[in-house]
């Protein structure tokens, strides 16, 4: 899948014609130029990225009476680890965060086995439908979620789901499923035709073939889907919000039920929740770096 | 060999006793997956679009009848300025990011210092999750002690705060630039990616052929990026399409409505409001819309040579 975006073919239309030695190059005026405008760049849009960042640290570690304070104290003075203290010592939020890790964890698992098998075939059989099935299944994590949490709610409660964890890994699977099996496609494609070529000459079956000798080398692979199906599960708020009750509550959703409309938000105590919801992705994407343009688009170029 | 895959040879297959053929093989490794999606995206999908024809409330059993009422209802009330909210958020939140996102993108390709370092760093505000996302930027456009307006005033730009989430045109604009704020990153990847496969010899070429840098831009760096750009754009249009956290988190629609997208209206009628008839039927129009996109960008991606 990262060979994707090698596909474009250079312009042509930058060759001209031009007699040899008619002009020197004037290059290093127009280099010092344009790597000034890229500074500029990189500091605009840096100040528009960071200084966000920098305010939600500032306030985690401000003391209420500083973050209440108008016009506020841009370079802050008093600091404290107060507010994560009362993260640490709330019940509720620490029962949200199992929760969330219990099913960001099972969504996680559930997904890649099973679009192991299903992105193993994508990628190494060629058959009616497959085509149909695979531009279903890329297509579907387009769906609006609103509209199929609907029949959810009411196909979960019939079953007496609602507010179980079964619930919310299934909803959860339908954005996670569709991520894994393109993500694992595009590693399956990876693995040469003439190793599994020679597995079967050497009298491995099919099914051996997969499990013995593709996964582990794939492993890597399935490894990262699995980590971006946790982070996409850990970040999920409109099932949670909508599916889970007050025992099965994942963090996203259970803290905009304990801080947001509130009469007055505890916004110290807000940010340093945000920053401890945000942990587990920040450390999961740095081992996700080298997959990043993969899984971003987990099939958003067919490659 | 391309037609077939891994088939081992038929002989191979009878000496070890296989019965299905590959193409049944391969079908059978799909079965979980079919299932899963049939059981939790294609029931769902068909029973919440025909839910549109009949009259039900979320809280009790049993719907009656109602034809093309609920359609008629919402083309007549609510469809249009729904519409209109989503697609000043989805063009604001998809072409603001896009600018952003480039511009950071040519800049870390023109051989920077420490880029791979900015572009570790621009990635923080994709990362964390889309809820953070919007708490930190409600902190931000906070009316009272929030430090837009304090860092305005202080450069003399406002006299007095603003209510940035209270105001129909500030709301909207506040949510824009919330999701922009966490879109460009991805943009920036992309679109980076994208310029790294432009041979760095045909710029030279150019530059030695004696074409200006905005010359050399339109002849050589646009191409080179003009697919990845195009896909870039259709997803994140699609994904804003649909967006739902941030505004619901932000605002929950309002005030009075002014950024009520159809992700969020659709979620209201259905749970707030019970009106399972109203909120599938403008579902399903929604749906439609989003149908269209997704052909589009099907056919875009289109490219697989095999």
């Amino acid at each position: 899948m990262t060979t994707l975006l090698a596909q474009e073919a250079p312009a042509p239309a930058a060759r001209r014609a031009h007699p040899a030695g008619t002009r020197r190059p004037r290059r290093r005026p127009d280099q010092i130029r344009s790597s000034v405008a890229a500074w500029i760049a990189v500091a605009v849009i840096g100040l528009f990225a960071l200084l966000p960042l920098y305010w939600l640290l500032v306030t985690a570690v401000s003391p209420k009476d500083q973050a209440f304070q108008f016009p506020p104290k841009f370079i802050p003075t008093d600091f404290t680890l107060e507010n994560f203290r009362a993260f640490a010592e709330n019940e509720a939020l620490f029962d949200y965060m199992v929760n969330s890790v219990i099913v960001a964890v099972l969504t996680s698992l559930l997904s890649v086995v099973v679009a192991t098998y299903m992105g193993y075939s994508f990628s190494k059989f060629r058959y009616r439908g497959r085509k149909s099935l695979m531009n279903f299944v890329l297509a579907s994590q387009m769906f609006p979620q609103a509209l199929l949490l609907i029949t959810l709610y009411a196909v979960f409660r019939q079953f007496g789901l609602l507010g179980s964890y079964t619930a919310l890994i299934l909803s959860f699977a339908t954005f996670t499923m569709p991520l894994c099996v393109w993500m694992l496609k595009g590693i399956f494609d990876t693995v040469p035709d003439a190793l599994l070529e020679a597995a079967a000459i050497d009298g491995a079956s099919r099914w051996r073939t997969l499990h013995t000798i593709v996964a582990p080398l794939a492993a890597p692979g399935m490894i990262a889907a699995g980590l971006f199906a946790f982070v996409r599960g850990w970040n999920d708020f409109i099932f949670a919000l909508t599916l889970a009750d007050k025992d099965t509550m994942t963090l996203p959703p259970g803290l905009v039920n304990t801080y947001i409309g509130e009469f007055q938000t505890a916004w110290p105590a807000l940010m340093a929740a945000s920053l401890v919801v945000s942990l587990p992705v920040v450390i999961a994407f740095m081992f996700l770096q080298r997959y990043l343009v993969g899984g971003l688009t987990a099939g958003a170029v067919k490659s | 060999m391309t037609t077939t895959g891994i088939a081992p040879p038929a002989k191979a297959r009878e000496r070890h006793g296989q019965k299905l053929s590959n193409g049944a093989f391969a079908l059978l490794l799909t079965l979980p997956g079919m299932a899963l999606f049939a059981a939790i995206v294609l029931y769902p999908l068909i029973a919440s679009i025909t839910t549109g024809f009949f009259k039900q409330d979320l809280r009790f059993p049993g719907r009656t009848w109602a034809g093309l009422q609920n359609y008629a209802d919402v083309l007549n009330r609510d469809f249009w300025p729904v519409l209109q909210n989503t697609l000043v958020f989805t063009v604001g939140a998809t072409a603001i990011p896009f600018v952003i996102g480039f511009a950071l993108a040519l800049a870390l390709n023109s051989g920077l210092k420490g880029s791979g370092f900015l572009r570790g760093l621009f990635l923080f505000p994709w990362v964390i999750p889309g809820v953070v996302v919007s708490f930190l930027w409600m902190w931000i456009f906070n009316a009272n002690y929030g430090v837009l307006n304090g860092a305005l005033m202080k450069i003399g730009i406002i006299e007095e705060s603003v209510s940035w989430l209270g105001e129909p045109t500030t709301a909207m604009l506040a949510v824009i630039i919330t999701k922009t704020w966490a879109s460009f990153p991805w943009m920036m990847v992309m679109l980076l990616a994208g310029l790294q496969t432009v041979p760095r010899e045909l710029h030279e070429a150019a530059a030695v052929d004696g074409a200006g840098a905005v010359r050399r831009f339109f002849a050589v760096t646009w191409p080179g990026v003009r697919a990845v750009a195009a896909i870039t754009i259709l997803l994140e249009f699609i994904w804003n399409f649909q967006h739902f956290d941030t505004i619901y988190v932000l605002t929950g629609g309002g005030p009075a409505g002014a950024t009520e997208t159809f992700a969020v209206a659709v979620y209201q009628d259905a749970f707030k409001g019970y009106d399972l008839g109203h909120a599938t039927a403008l579902g399903g129009l929604w749906m439609l819309l989003l149908l269209v996109l997704v052909g589009v960008y099907l056919k875009t991606s289109e490219r697989e040579p095999k």
